[in-house]
């Protein structure tokens, strides 16, 4: 696979409630990830916009927003996922040699629809839908227990992933506010509201306001446009099956396959050791170990004992992660731009020391269904 | 970087106003099987990646392809959706193309799904919601409620088109005799071609002018219908499409510039497209299109032509913006029998979107048409050989369009 | 003619499927809120409640907005000029409408004009003078505004277009 480079970015802070539009979130992402290279509008070849018609209200989300994301008389198109989706197929665009600059953003307000509703849409209408039981927070309440019982983790061992992603969120300036908890316990967790026994309130990835963008380019043009690139070097994706019982909640199937796509693509053979960190999009606290698992960080069922500290043997989310702030359909892409920050060293505050080789995920669809994950390289 | 696609099958499912036999997953596996079924050399386990789309708000399913994982053959494959409302099938197209056309490891052979099962839901909430967000601005800068809805009771499509309509026809002076001609045409079309939703094989053009107004000045007898039904591609590499199949149909070009909106501008403010007719974007594309297709001369060298045109007058708007005829001329083109299946350049011999809509898979409708010509398998097939053919798009506020370009000979970059 | 009555009569034969279960649910679009920032309108809003007219412009591409907006599209930057726009305006394009009334069941119709405010490069949505015969409606015909009484600094301010004589020199805009 030829080299595609990521040359520039923007992310917004993260509001529960902002007091601002959508199309002013989206221009501020867009024409500050050209800001920051020195780009203008005239360079940009196609732009791929990652939105949700039932999260925002509207059918055909990107037909008003032509103008504001920059996409005026230019080739563009929209991928109904999350926001790393739409980087796949930004990249897909850059390697079909098409196009010399792709701008992909993403993203939407929580605050102006019920997030939990809308997600139920997402059921089978047949069956699960009006029988009520299945949606986004009892799934992951099965899937806890299932992780629970089957390698005898303590949920006071998943409460202190919780715990250190809020500790890094609140050393993170652009994380949701409300996130950001530097003295959380492990206590505080477990008695927080139950949403879904075990699944408690602060174990939850809370939806906020928020958009990203970021800019793609091929080899020569990116080392052109700017003296540290990062590489995209791997990338994977795949869906598994639909039906909680058709799949071992206790493990990522489709993770798993997405992981040996991309490292057979970035020639990686042993990822605990080779990869420095990961930035995975968990939506509940659990997911990440599990998730963590699939990847290959560490043995199955031995992801709680590993030192994923920012300081740690191998940190996962320095960020904060999703639970620092989830932004529908922007989270992937989020996650991508703070692996991408490392690997520069722009990181203020919780920079991971010496980073070079990182790997960023994304996830859509009810007990991470389907996943992707990129692999990416910084410019030496 | 990239390589050459192939097309080498497209599938459909039977149309109709009310699919009640069968459920969403159901209907798309039927015309994933009327695409397989036309490769006796693939099987549903040797699809590598792939690609779906429709429009969320007919059926009340957000995402609805996780659901349908293993009716497609999805499982533990990789799977991405991309939907842009009414474009939304061209759209899918072009992403299956550009799928192979990154040439990631492993991802060789990729399954393009388009569908639509619009009786689930109601179409005019699914169409009005496109505008609900700018709606509440007017509202709220002072404009009654009521008055709105007056206003954009002639908006979602079927009010752009009208819109669209007299702006063409002062600058063309057609009459209503010609739009019924095309419809005439169209519907005749759709009689012979298995999976179309309208078939009238009798219709004439006084039976279609004697039906009452919609508005102004499309009537009744002119107007879409919507249909349930679902459209399946299949895309592979050259190599590989050479072994598979005996016509491979190579895709020379893609695009799909955007406008600003029509009618209704983005926030409050006017909107930009002071000529709904005119079409910037769609001449845009065209150039874009062409030059990668190294077609200098579209008149002569595109042998057959599917446009997207629920209404009529669109049909002959389209023609001319995207090249084919010149300013103006469209009109005498039809009446001449130019576009019939047995002239020169065949438009729509499927039946067209005047026939048949089913939203979210009509877009991808067109260019599996025009690809099935070339491989002389269509339902209509026309007499003479095709070598070159066109599938076209549009929806959103008029601003959104997709074009594609197949040929019989790979483009000149990858010879 | 009813839609039953029309397909009848042009010889199209519904095809009967065998129904299967319904399970009924429904979109809830009004649980949703829109949310926008509408701060670049309030000089435009100020200046409809003193019956003045101003549109903003972009200073890279001298592009007019009328109504106000917030972003240029062409050149991706917010435009900032303040410009003054004159009363007339010309019909940019219109329909025709065809409504069932509630209360007697007929059909009214109703014309929907978009005009071009002179001065401006964008078209917005109004209503006509009621009491003018909409079948003479053309693309091109001059209209001016007709201030309402009491202007409270929103859109409705402008109550509706006046139709003003034509003295366009160029014949291609009249109607023939």
């Amino acid at each position: 696979m030829e080299k595609v480079g990521i040359v520039g970015y923007y992310q917004v802070k993260l509001y529960s409630d902002a007091n601002y539009g959508r199309y002013e979130m989206i221009f501020e992402a867009v024409r500050g990830a050209l800001d920051s290279v020195g780009l203008k509008k005239k360079d940009i070849t196609t732009v791929i916009s990652a939105t949700n018609d039932y999260y925002d209200g509207r059918t055909i989300s990107n037909c008003f927003t032509v103008e504001v994301g920059g996409g005026y008389m230019v080739d563009e198109s929209k991928v109904e996922m999350d926001g790393a989706h739409a980087v796949l197929y930004g990249l897909m665009r850059i390697l079909s040699g098409t196009h010399k600059l792709a701008v992909v953003w993403g993203g939407s307000m929580a605050s102006c629809f019920p997030y939990h509703s809308a997600r139920l849409y997402e059921t089978d209408p047949t069956w699960e839908r009006p029988l009520g039981y299945v949606n986004d927070i009892t799934a992951a309440g099965f899937q806890m227990r299932a992780y629970m019982e089957k390698y005898g983790i303590s949920a006071k061992e998943i409460a202190e992933i919780a715990v250190k992603n809020k500790k890094n969120a609140s050393k993170n300036p652009l994380a949701l506010e409300e996130a950001q908890k530097p003295n959380l316990t492990v206590k505080d967790v477990l008695d927080s509201e139950i949403y879904s026994d075990p699944v408690t309130e602060l174990m939850v990835a809370p939806p906020c306001d928020g958009v990203a963008a970021l800019l793609l380019a091929p080899e020569r043009q990116a080392l052109k446009i700017t003296d540290n690139p990062v590489w995209i070097t791997g990338v994977g994706y795949n869906q598994e099956t639909y039906y909680i019982g058709d799949r071992n909640l206790y493990e990522s199937k489709s993770m798993e396959l997405a992981a040996k796509m991309a490292y057979d693509m970035a020639g990686i053979k042993d990822p605990a050791s080779e990869i420095d960190l990961a930035e995975i999009f968990e939506a509940h606290a659990h997911e990440e170990l599990i998730l963590a698992e699939a990847l290959g960080l560490a043995e199955k069922g031995k992801a709680a004992s590993l030192n994923s500290k920012i300081d740690g043997d191998l940190p996962i989310n320095p960020s904060g992660g999703a639970l620092g702030g989830n932004p529908p359909c922007a989270t992937g892409l989020i996650r991508i731009i703070e692996a991408v920050k490392q690997l520069k060293g722009e990181a203020n505050g919780y920079q991971v020391k010496g980073a070079k080789r990182a790997i960023a995920t994304g996830q859509i669809g009810m007990c991470c269904q389907n996943n992707i994950i990129y692999v990416l390289e910084g410019e030496k | 970087m990239g390589r050459q696609v192939a097309i080498i099958s497209a599938g459909f499912s039977e149309h109709a106003s009310k699919r009640s036999d069968v459920s969403m997953p159901e209907l798309v596996r039927e015309a994933i099987d009327d695409c397989l079924k036309k490769v006796p050399g693939l099987e549903i386990k040797d699809i590598d990646a792939f690609v779906n789309g429709n429009m969320p708000a007919f059926e009340g399913s957000n995402i609805p392809e996780l659901w349908m994982t293993d009716w497609l053959g999805a499982r533990n494959k990789p799977l991405m959706r991309v939907t842009t409302g009414g474009t939304t099938g061209g759209s899918v197209a072009i992403a299956g193309y550009y799928t192979v056309a990154a040439g990631l490891p492993g991802v060789d052979t990729v399954l393009a799904v388009a569908f639509e099962q619009q009786s689930q839901g109601d179409t005019s909430v699914g169409l009005a919601s496109v505008a609900y967000g700018e709606i509440s601005v007017m509202n709220t800068l002072g404009i009654p409620y009521e008055q709105l809805t007056r206003l954009l009771s002639a908006g979602a499509a079927i009010g752009i088109a009208s819109y669209q309509a007299t702006n063409y026809m002062r600058r063309s002076k057609i009459t209503e005799e010609d739009l019924a001609r095309v419809v005439v045409q169209n519907r005749r079309n759709a009689a012979k071609t298995w999976w179309a939703h309208l078939k009238m094989p009798h219709l004439t053009i006084e039976e279609v002018l004697d039906t009452p107004y919609i508005s102004y000045p499309l009537r009744y007898g002119m107007v879409c219908p919507t249909s349930d039904g679902a459209c399946a591609m299949l895309f592979t590499t050259e190599e590989k499409a050479k072994e598979l199949c005996d016509v491979p149909v190579y895709v020379n070009g893609v695009g799909s510039v955007a406008n600003e909106t029509a009618i209704l501008g983005y926030c409050g403010s006017g909107a930009g497209q002071l000529d709904p007719s005119e079409q910037l974007g769609a001449q845009k594309t065209a150039e874009l299109v062409y030059k990668q297709a190294g077609i200098s001369f579209p008149r002569k060298e595109i042998d057959y032509a599917e446009v997207y045109s629920p209404f009529p007058n669109q049909e002959l708007m389209w023609v001319e913006r995207l090249g084919l005829f010149e300013e103006n001329t469209a009109p005498e083109m039809y009446a001449n029998g130019i576009t019939a299946p047995d002239g020169e350049l065949p438009i729509n011999c499927s039946g067209g979107v005047n026939s048949t809509n089913a939203i979210g898979a009509s877009a991808m409708e067109r260019p599996a048409v025009a690809a099935l010509q070339i491989m002389g398998k269509a339902s209509n097939q026309v007499k003479k050989t095709v070598h070159t053919s066109l599938g076209h798009g549009w929806g959103g506020a008029v601003n959104l369009i997709t074009m594609m370009i197949m040929s019989d000979e790979p483009s000149r970059k990858f010879k | 003619m009813s839609k039953r009555t029309f397909r009848k009569s042009l010889d199209y034969v519904k095809k009967e499927y065998k129904r299967t279960r319904t399970i009924p649910a429904s979109w809830y679009l009004s649980s949703y809120k829109y949310k926008f920032n509408i701060t670049h309108m309030k000089p435009f809003l100020e200046k409809l409640k003193q019956k003045k007219l101003v549109g903003l412009e972009c200073s890279s591409c001298n592009r007019v907005f009328f109504p106000p907006r917030f972003v240029c599209g062409k050149c991706l930057v917010k435009p900032d000029r303040w410009v003054d726009l004159r009363e007339t305006a010309r019909v940019a394009t219109y329909t025709i409408t065809y409504i069932k009334d509630p209360e007697t069941g007929g059909i009214l119709e109703k014309p929907v004009v978009c005009i071009r405010q002179d001065g401006s490069d964008t078209t917005h949505l109004v209503n006509l003078d009621p009491e003018v015969d909409y079948k003479d409606t053309y693309i091109g015909m001059p209209v001016k505004v007709h201030w309402a009484d009491n202007p409270t600094g929103g859109l409705m301010d402008i109550e509706y277009y006046d139709v003003i004589e034509d003295d366009a020199k160029d014949l291609g805009l009249r109607k023939d």
